[in-house]
């Protein structure tokens, strides 16, 4: 039925609920055990996981360690999971995630133990969940669960405003993802009159690209604003952000990691494997409309972060414009900008996590996070302040750094689609800085008051737990290559999906460039070789699909 | 004994296979009031409870041995359409009566008309589950409803039980009249020869163009009837004073076992009846429908009693599942309906039971003595919070896959408004149901906690095993559905 590798995957995904089985087993007052109990099964799910990164054939763009069980035959339902690029990277980045947010809890969580990390568990295996299933059912199951144990996070473990947020975000995904199902519903019937049979599997949604092509101007507009609609609120786009600010502030530092890492990327992995493919004609349609609320939501998010006096308030803005600026690169529909959006997907929750992670770190001392009440830590936490730079930096693009790759393609993607809308979001990139180190600046420099300078330095276990934030920045932005080969192959066939004939049209150009640039060469050897250089430097990435480290020189 | 006569003989004993279980049940109904109310000292008529529990477990074999056929000059049928329905009744009376032991206890109530009554209003469900001809329906209606009538005024020294019986019972009678006044224009319309609803929908379909008001208005009013009957907005002011003021057993049971046999009724009446005219009955159900979404799940959000949200929250259920009657294929529709019946009736048993284990405690009624439960009584705010969110329709509970399936009938026969607007009245309703989730688990509790015991436990534990157990095998449950129906 399943290969030894689907079932590996699906142990490592449903490790963490299993493990909240047992754990729901022992007394409530062993704080010890839930807490080391469940940061065990994290870092089991994450070495489970590690093998698929070594394992996963870079040239191919199929779904790999497919398996399906048939689930609800009346309907077509399958129990089918598999993996291609894309899913990889986001799955691997919740198991990583994991461990930390696990691990940032011991301080911060002081009541009902067992509750906690009970729903964390439960809350990991709903997210790993939503990137290996290969059904819509199954999709819209997982996309649903996360719900719920996020409610409680916030509701129970949150700040003073915890229920308004957490009733709050709960509401807006629902009434999001329930648009999302009658144009699932839609489709699955519109497919049942074209090709008879009643099948949920992604692969044939995909494969409905070209009949609801075919389908009414209005039809197709409907469709795809409902999948936007549920998707957007959960990015959060422009307008459908107003959740996101709310559910960070009153979350506990874990679930604000959560949420900016895992939960904000099921939008945009939304937008990549179910809006892009199945629906390319009216998505490009509406493109004016989905590229304007993205820039909006650049500028906007990044205008709102920089009057921010709450710290954890800013990073939930730089959220907004940083989603925007991923947004942007898909809606390219390039292989550079999807595949910057991607990986900017990756650095904003990595660059993020350590940012909320920071945040907390100085609430657990101080019981404050208001930026007037900071200044000066660099004196007392030394430690704290290189590991805050260095995230700081990571999130506003320093070369050498994670941020600054994913920028970087992101703008050139954007920039072959749209010029115009690249400018705008340069902007948008250059006020992140802005904010970034203006904040950094009223934090760690300045005058110290007497209450800030008893703060203590980070400890043991929250290095432990900053450490692989920190290398993973690094390892991301030195060294990029490997996870651009991985996205490759998929990606080449999203934008295929999207445009056919795409990749064609980019190798007959190409080469009627070095054509060009030989002809050239040829008569006027000398005095053309300026002007043709750079062109010829452009097409040749493209040419080859772009395996390209190309924003990274 | 003249011919005549003869025949009649010999088609009723050849018909009485059909209807064992109602004429079990009002012989039982019967002999409970006379000689068996001797049989028990005042303080031992709690027994009655157990017996109307093993009555009701006969039963159930009964239905579930009952065969397809018509009689009785076709006033009466059992076919693919309602099949599953009576199940769904004695499923409802049977939470209904379990919980009944205990509360009556408490008030020094038990007497054993109170059980013979439910029996005879499940008698009158399961004769409405076949009812096939307009006469039969409105007499299997009023025998269902007079015995709810009494019930809900049980505590006759109460006076907001009184009320509820006296409001329940005018709307109750107000309604059945326009039901009557419209079965008689419907009579007259198609020609004066029938009441059956197979022979009217050709009638009717041959009705002359200028009676086409008449028909109209005679389907309108038995359509206004039913929506009494289930208390669909706009016609449902009677449901939360009465659900408030009846005893909460009662409650459970009104909420569900009536509300089967008459979404049965409503199916085989829209759908056999009147599938030929349906032009004129579509337009006012899909409002019908609409509105009790709306209302429902609007007007739940700012009660303070649990009854009374349970009771608004039922409408908007029962709005949903008249998406299914609106189906242009009955036998779907039929499908999904009954699916739907069959979780929301475990569900909402299940959240009564709570609300009743915290009456005999003294509390329960209000949304605010759910405060901090989840601290005092773990186990049994984890049912409710269960419940709860099955109610809402979060997946991967058991509500969720009844809901799935429902509106996916509605979007394959082309309502997708009302869909649309179903999924996001159904947003809507995980705020008050999360509402209740919140004051049980992030409000301090007042008091210490409390261990648990009493037989409501039983129910509570029953029902939420249940939910979780269709949880996990929820996809089943669709094929099950298609199973009862198709067999």
């Amino acid at each position: 039925m399943f290969t030894v590798n689907t079932t590996l995957m699906l142990v490592a995904t449903f490790l963490p609920v299993l493990g909240a089985l047992v754990l729901l087993l022992v007394p409530k007052d062993q704080r010890r055990v839930f807490e080391v109990g469940s940061l065990l099964i994290m870092i089991a799910s994450l070495l489970l996981s590690l093998p698929f990164w070594f394992g996963y054939d870079r040239a191919s763009d199929a779904v790999q360690w497919a398996g399906a069980w048939s689930w609800i035959p009346a309907l077509g339902v399958k129990f089918s999971v598999g993996m291609d690029g894309i899913s990889l990277l986001l799955w691997l980045l919740t198991t990583f995630i994991g461990p930390i947010a696990i691990a940032c809890s011991f301080s911060a969580i002081l009541e009902r133990h067992k509750e906690y990390y009970i729903w964390m568990l439960v809350l990991q295996t709903a997210m790993l969940g939503v990137f290996i299933t290969q059904d819509m059912f199954l999709f819209y199951l997982f996309w649903e669960v996360m719900l719920v144990p996020m409610y409680f996070l916030i509701a129970i473990w949150g700040g003073p405003q915890k229920l308004y947020a957490a009733i709050k975000l709960f509401l807006y995904t629902l009434a999001g993802s329930v648009l999302m199902l009658v144009a699932l519903l839609a489709i699955y019937f519109l497919q049942h009159q074209t090709t008879g049979v009643y099948d949920f599997s992604l692969a044939s949604f995909q494969a409905m690209a070209p009949v609801i092509a075919q389908q009414s101007k209005s039809y197709q507009t409907l469709m795809a604003l409902a999948f936007f609609v549920g998707f957007a609120i959960k990015v959060p786009m422009f307008p459908f952000h107003t959740w996101l600010p709310d559910a960070h502030v009153q979350a506990p530092t874990a679930g604000s990691v959560i949420l900016a890492a895992i939960l904000l990327k099921m939008g945009t992995y939304g937008f990549v494997r179910f809006l892009l493919p199945i629906m390319p004609t009216a998505t490009k349609d509406l493109m004016p409309w989905f590229l304007g609320l993205s820039l909006i939501g650049i500028i906007y998010g990044a205008l709102v972060a920089m009057i921010q006096k709450d710290m954890k308030k800013l990073v939930a803005y730089s959220s907004v414009s940083h989603l925007g600026l991923c947004m942007l690169g898909l809606f390219a529909l390039n292989p550079y900008g999807i595949k910057g959006g991607l990986f900017q997907m990756l650095n904003h929750g990595i660059s993020t996590s350590g940012l909320f992670l920071a945040v907390g770190i100085v609430y657990e001392r101080r019981h404050t996070r208001m930026i007037a009440d900071f200044g000066g830590l660099s004196k007392s936490m030394p430690i704290f302040a290189t590991i805050f730079m260095i995230m700081t930096m990571s999130s506003i693009g320093l070369p050498l750094l994670n941020g600054f790759i994913g920028e970087g393609v992101i703008l050139m993607g954007a920039f072959q689609a749209f010029p115009w809308a690249a400018v705008v979001a340069t902007l948008g990139i250059i006020l992140g800085a802005a904010y970034m180190l203006w904040m950094f600046q009223r934090v760690m420099f300045g005058p110290i008051t007497e209450v800030n300078e008893k703060m203590e330095d980070l400890n043991l276990r929250e290095i432990l737990y900053f450490a692989p934030l920190v290398i993973a920045a690094f390892w991301i932005g030195l060294y990029p290559g490997p996870i651009m080969d991985v996205m490759d192959a998929p990606v080449r066939k999203l934008v295929e999906q999207v445009s056919p004939g795409f990749h064609a049209a980019q190798d007959l150009a190409a080469k009627q460039a070095a054509a060009a640039k030989l002809g050239m060469k040829g008569m006027t050897a000398p005095a053309a070789h300026h002007d043709s250089d750079p062109t010829g430097h452009e097409a040749a990435p493209a040419a080859h699909g772009a395996p390209a480290h190309g924003g990274g020189h | 004994m003249n011919g005549f006569s003869q025949g009649l003989l010999d088609a009723l004993l050849r018909d009485t296979h059909l209807i064992l279980p109602q004429l079990f049940l009002m012989t039982v109904a019967t002999l409970m009031l006379w000689p068996g109310d001797l049989m028990f000292s005042r303080a031992e008529k709690h027994k009655w409870a157990p017996i109307t529990l093993l009555v009701l477990a006969i039963t159930a074999v009964l239905v579930t041995r009952t065969t397809e056929g018509e009689g009785f000059s076709r006033m009466f049928r059992m076919d693919g359409l309602t099949r599953g329905f009576p199940m769904l009744c004695v499923l409802g009376s049977a939470g209904a009566v379990a919980l009944s032991e205990r509360l009556l206890d408490s008030l020094k109530q038990q007497t054993v008309e109170y059980y013979a009554l439910i029996l005879f209003s499940l008698s009158g469900m399961l004769f409405l589950c076949g009812a096939s001809d307009l006469i039969s329906i409105y007499f299997s209606v009023e025998l269902m409803a007079i015995c709810i009538y009494i019930l809900v005024a049980y505590l006759r020294d109460r006076a907001t039980s009184v009320e509820a019986g006296m409001k329940y019972f005018l709307l109750g009678a107000f309604s059945s009249g326009i039901l009557v006044y419209g079965i008689s224009l419907l009579y007259g319309a198609a020609g004066g020869v029938t009441t059956n609803l197979a022979d009217l929908n050709q009638a009717l379909a041959l009705t002359p163009k200028s009676s086409s008001l008449l028909v109209f208005s005679g389907v309108l009013m038995v359509l206004v009837g039913m929506g009494f009957k289930v208390a669909a907005v706009p016609f449902h002011m009677w449901s939360p004073d009465a659900y408030e003021g009846a005893p909460t057993p009662i409650t459970t049971l009104m909420a569900t076992a009536p509300k089967a046999a008459g979404l049965a009724a409503i199916l085989r009446v829209f759908g056999t009846g009147f599938h030929g005219v349906s032009s004129d009955w579509v337009l006012p159900l899909s409002y019908i429908a609409g509105a009790s979404m709306i209302l429902g799940n609007i007007a739940a959000v700012n009660q303070d009693s649990m009854k009374r949200l349970l009771a608004y929250s039922s409408i908007a259920h029962v709005g949903y599942m008249l998406l299914g009657v609106l189906s242009g294929d009955p036998r779907a529709g039929a499908q999904a309906v009954w699916l739907y019946m069959a979780i929301y009736i475990v569900m909402n048993t299940g959240a009564f039971a709570v609300v009743i284990y915290l009456q005999g405690q003294g509390e329960g009624e209000r949304i605010e003595d759910f405060k901090g439960l989840g601290r005092k009584r773990p186990v049994l705010a984890f049912a409710m919070m269960v419940f709860l969110l099955s109610l809402a329709g979060i997946p991967p509970l058991v509500g969720f896959f009844g809901k799935f399936y429902l509106f996916k009938l509605a979007i394959e026969q082309g309502y997708v408004t009302l869909t649309v607007l179903a999924l996001l009245t159904s947003a809507v309703s995980a705020y008050y149901y999360l509402g209740v989730v919140s004051q049980m688990y992030f409000r301090e509790p007042e008091g210490e906690a409390i261990p648990m015991g009493g037989t409501s436990v039983f129910i509570v534990t029953l029902a939420c095993i249940l939910i979780l157990v269709g949880t996990a095998f929820g996809p089943w449950l669709l094929d099950l559905a298609g199973k009862v129906f198709l067999a």
